[in-house]
């Protein structure tokens, strides 16, 4: 109502400006979907800090094109049907532009659908799962982020790399569709890898646990040579905890995938594999040698008084892949950019964010390196950071467009490892 | 001047979503978790509260889902499968659990829905684990239509459903089997002196709500177009349980009043209260079930006679 209005007053105003101009805004409508509410918000508030952060500054500057973005957050712990029904009522509002949704996959899944039927731009800041594009075209579905199959063969890559002899692995991944997946993608690379790998022990707790010890328990029982978790947000400080207490982290080599988003929150030892699940930590060459990064760090730091974990750094990636779509926009059509024109220009969209940089091919999916590296000590902060790293190049660790990633990863061999940056030359 | 009461509600439900289309999807959500609570409330005319009506209402969607991976996509046919399943499993399932009485009753029915929810959570093959399984838009009589027609069907195919369904359970209450439900709870050993099978009653009460909660579980997986095991977790039982209580269970509208009101309260509060929507949706049920003893149908009924008086 409020854009026809300014429609009709520019009209009225120039006299000769055809109604159907599309003139500037007042602001961008943005829906933004994540936890904000229930266990999950470990992970999703860091998102939504990053995001209101992010949407502050782009603002401060004069927003994108001159039009400053309006924020509507939504919380995805309401389930799976509220979150689809709060997408339909954002989708049905004209003021409302471009959907930033959502963290969970599931989520992401049902909405996907409801994207393409609304013609509404939908850009994932999350959503991992290798699912999401499986079999499954989406027109106005981006996902400018990694997927698990990158993510999990990163790890595989870099174990291999420092350590070709580990052969006895044991996996405690939590119980749903993202730690299965994650179980057997690494699986799946150390096999191709190394045929002698095998698995000793397979664990999936389930969310929300308290106690870990009988997995502990057995997993000590295992004399595995790795341990191998994507636990994440309390649940993955409670595991480090206890874990740590009964020597598990001395006896075997552990790799947690999402080791990143507890290093300022947990006592982690030193040698211990982690990652940002991407390219998104805030403190990578890369990051450093970035003006605006330091800046958005700085702030995000005086303003909710820790420094971003991955997930905040991915929000704030995506935020920047959303502006940088408008921009090109702009630039492509005469007037203000429709829903579609943002759609056409998030087609195969390449741009530099915080950490790194992002393309999106043609199967809409986003290329983006994958950064790996140990725990180690630092005179600088009082929490351990990620040394000896290795960026993985996106085109070679993401399965080229239309292949099955399960078969793809069965090609792989052990020259693969080798055809890879080593563990440290990332500096 | 109840049928007129009637025919008010069955307006205003479907003239709104004409004027606000968002909300169309909320009433036809309304329409089929309304169908769960019914068959939840037909159990409770007994004086049994099943806590896991739930698995039911997933079986439904499930089964929807399944047939729809598997190029079984009219949705007739999906409908009446997922409601013949469920009838089915509520038939198995309700052999063993009629012979309990109180909250053993619950627990049991509570614990065979979490059995399910963990079998759908972990048969990743099959049910897609927690990311649950797309259910494809449907045909209707073989005719291939996209979603933006389905919408208008589901919600108002779901309302002439919800009213023959509604029609059909409504004779049922009062047939002699209907009628034995609360003789049941008010004294069963008389019931049985008088010559009535208990166990048939309550069995074919236990099947018919699960048929009732399958077919509100159809419509909700057609209508979102993703099933998840969310919806078989207790709290989506317990909130169908609610649902019944909060309409009133004395007749096959309170239900739908019931569903109607927490799914409103739920989405308005996320619309404007984002950071407190629990809190709002919380204290909403709490001043319904400390003033209106009766449901808010029991409430909107009784005003309707006083004024016709």
């Amino acid at each position: 109502m409020r854009r026809f209005a300014a429609t009709l007053a520019a009209a009225l105003v120039a006299g000769s400006v055809p109604a159907l101009a599309q003139d500037k805004p007042a602001d961008i409508g943005m829906g933004v979907f994540t936890f904000t509410s229930g266990p999950a918000a470990a992970y999703g508030m860091p998102g939504r800090n990053a995001a209101e952060l992010m949407i502050e500054q782009i603002n401060a500057d004069g927003g994108i094109g001159g039009v400053p973005i309006k924020p509507t957050y939504v919380d995805e712990a309401q389930g799976g049907e509220g979150v689809v029904s709060e997408f339909r009522r954002l989708a049905e509002d004209p003021e409302m532009d471009v959907m930033v949704a959502a963290l969970s996959s599931g989520n992401c899944m049902a909405l996907a659908p409801v994207a393409d039927q609304l013609q509404m731009p939908m850009v994932t800041w999350n959503c991992d799962t290798h699912q999401l594009f499986l079999n499954e075209t989406h027109d106005y579905v981006f996902r400018p982020n990694s997927s698990t199959i990158p993510e999990f063969v990163a790890y595989a890559a870099y174990l291999s790399a420092t350590d070709p002899e580990a052969t006895r692995i044991a996996i405690i991944n939590p119980d749903y569709a993202f730690g299965h997946d994650a179980a057997q993608i690494f699986t799946g690379a150390m096999k191709a890898f190394n045929p002698d790998v095998e698995v000793v022990a397979e664990l999936f707790p389930k969310l929300g646990t308290a106690s870990f010890n009988t997995e502990i328990s057995r997993i000590a029982a295992a004399r595995p040579d790795v341990i191998f978790s994507n636990l994440w947000g309390g649940d993955l400080e409670n595991f480090i905890r206890q874990a740590s207490a009964r020597g598990l982290f001395r006896n075997s080599k552990v790799i947690l995938a999402l080791g990143e988003s507890v290093l300022q929150r947990t006592d982690l030892p030193d040698g211990v594999i982690v990652g940002v699940l991407g390219d998104g930590w805030w403190m990578s060459p890369d990051a450093q040698a970035n003006e605006e990064t330091k800046a958005f760090v700085a702030a995000y730091k005086e303003k909710f008084g820790e420094y971003p974990v991955f997930p905040a750094m991915k929000m704030a990636n995506t935020i920047l892949a959303v502006k940088a779509a408008y921009e090109k926009a702009i630039e492509a059509s005469d007037g203000w950019p429709t829903r579609d024109d943002l759609r056409d220009a998030l087609e195969g969209l390449q741009v530099d964010n915080l950490t790194g940089s992002v393309t999106i091919r043609e199967d809409h999916d986003g290329l983006v390196d994958q950064v790996v590296g140990v725990t180690e000590p630092t005179d600088d902060y009082d929490f351990p950071i990620i040394g000896e790293m290795a960026r993985y190049p996106a085109e070679k660790i993401t399965p080229p467009v239309g292949e099955d990633p399960m078969a793809w990863i069965g090609t792989l061999s052990p020259d693969f490892v080798s055809s890879l940056p080593a563990p440290g030359s990332y500096k | 001047m109840r049928f007129a009461l009637h025919a008010a509600l069955v307006a205003a439900f479907a003239l709104v979503p004409l004027a606000a289309p968002w909300l169309g999807f909320v009433f036809t959500l309304v329409l089929a978790k309304g169908l769960a609570a019914l068959g939840v409330a037909i159990l409770l005319r007994a004086g049994l509260i099943s806590i896991g009506h739930a698995a039911f209402y997933a079986l439904g969607a499930y089964a929807v889902a399944a047939m729809s991976e598997n190029a079984v996509s009219d949705l007739v046919l999906q409908l009446i499968a997922a409601t013949l399943v469920s009838a089915l499993a509520g038939a198995l399932i309700g052999l063993f659990l009629v012979r309990y009485r109180g909250i053993f009753f619950a627990m049991l029915n509570l614990a065979v829905s979490m059995v399910f929810y963990t079998l759908l959570s972990k048969m990743y093959h099959l049910t897609g684990g927690t990311d649950g399984l797309r259910v494809d838009t449907p045909t209707v009589f073989g005719a291939v239509i996209d979603r933006d027609t389905l919408e208008p069907i589901l919600l108002y195919g779901g309302l002439a459903l919800v009213i023959v369904v509604g029609l059909a359970v409504h004779r049922y209450l009062k047939s002699p089997m209907g009628e034995a439900l609360p003789a049941v709870e008010t004294n069963e050993i008389r019931l049985e002196y008088l010559g009535i099978a208990v166990p048939r009653v309550l069995l074919s009460a236990y099947t018919l709500s699960a048929a009732l909660a399958g077919l509100g579980g159809g419509v909700h997986a057609l209508l979102v177009g993703h099933v998840v095991p969310d919806l078989a977790y207790w709290t989506t039982s317990g909130q169908l349980v609610l649902v019944a209580v909060l309409g009133g269970i004395g007749g096959v509208v309170g239900p739908f009043v019931g569903s109607f009101f927490l799914e409103i309260v739920r989405s308005f509060a996320v619309i404007y209260v984002a950071d407190t929507w629990n809190l709002i949706v919380g204290a909403g049920l709490l001043v319904v079930i400390f003033f209106l003893p009766v449901g808010l149908y029991g409430l909107l009924d009784r005003a309707v006679r006083r004024s016709a008086k």
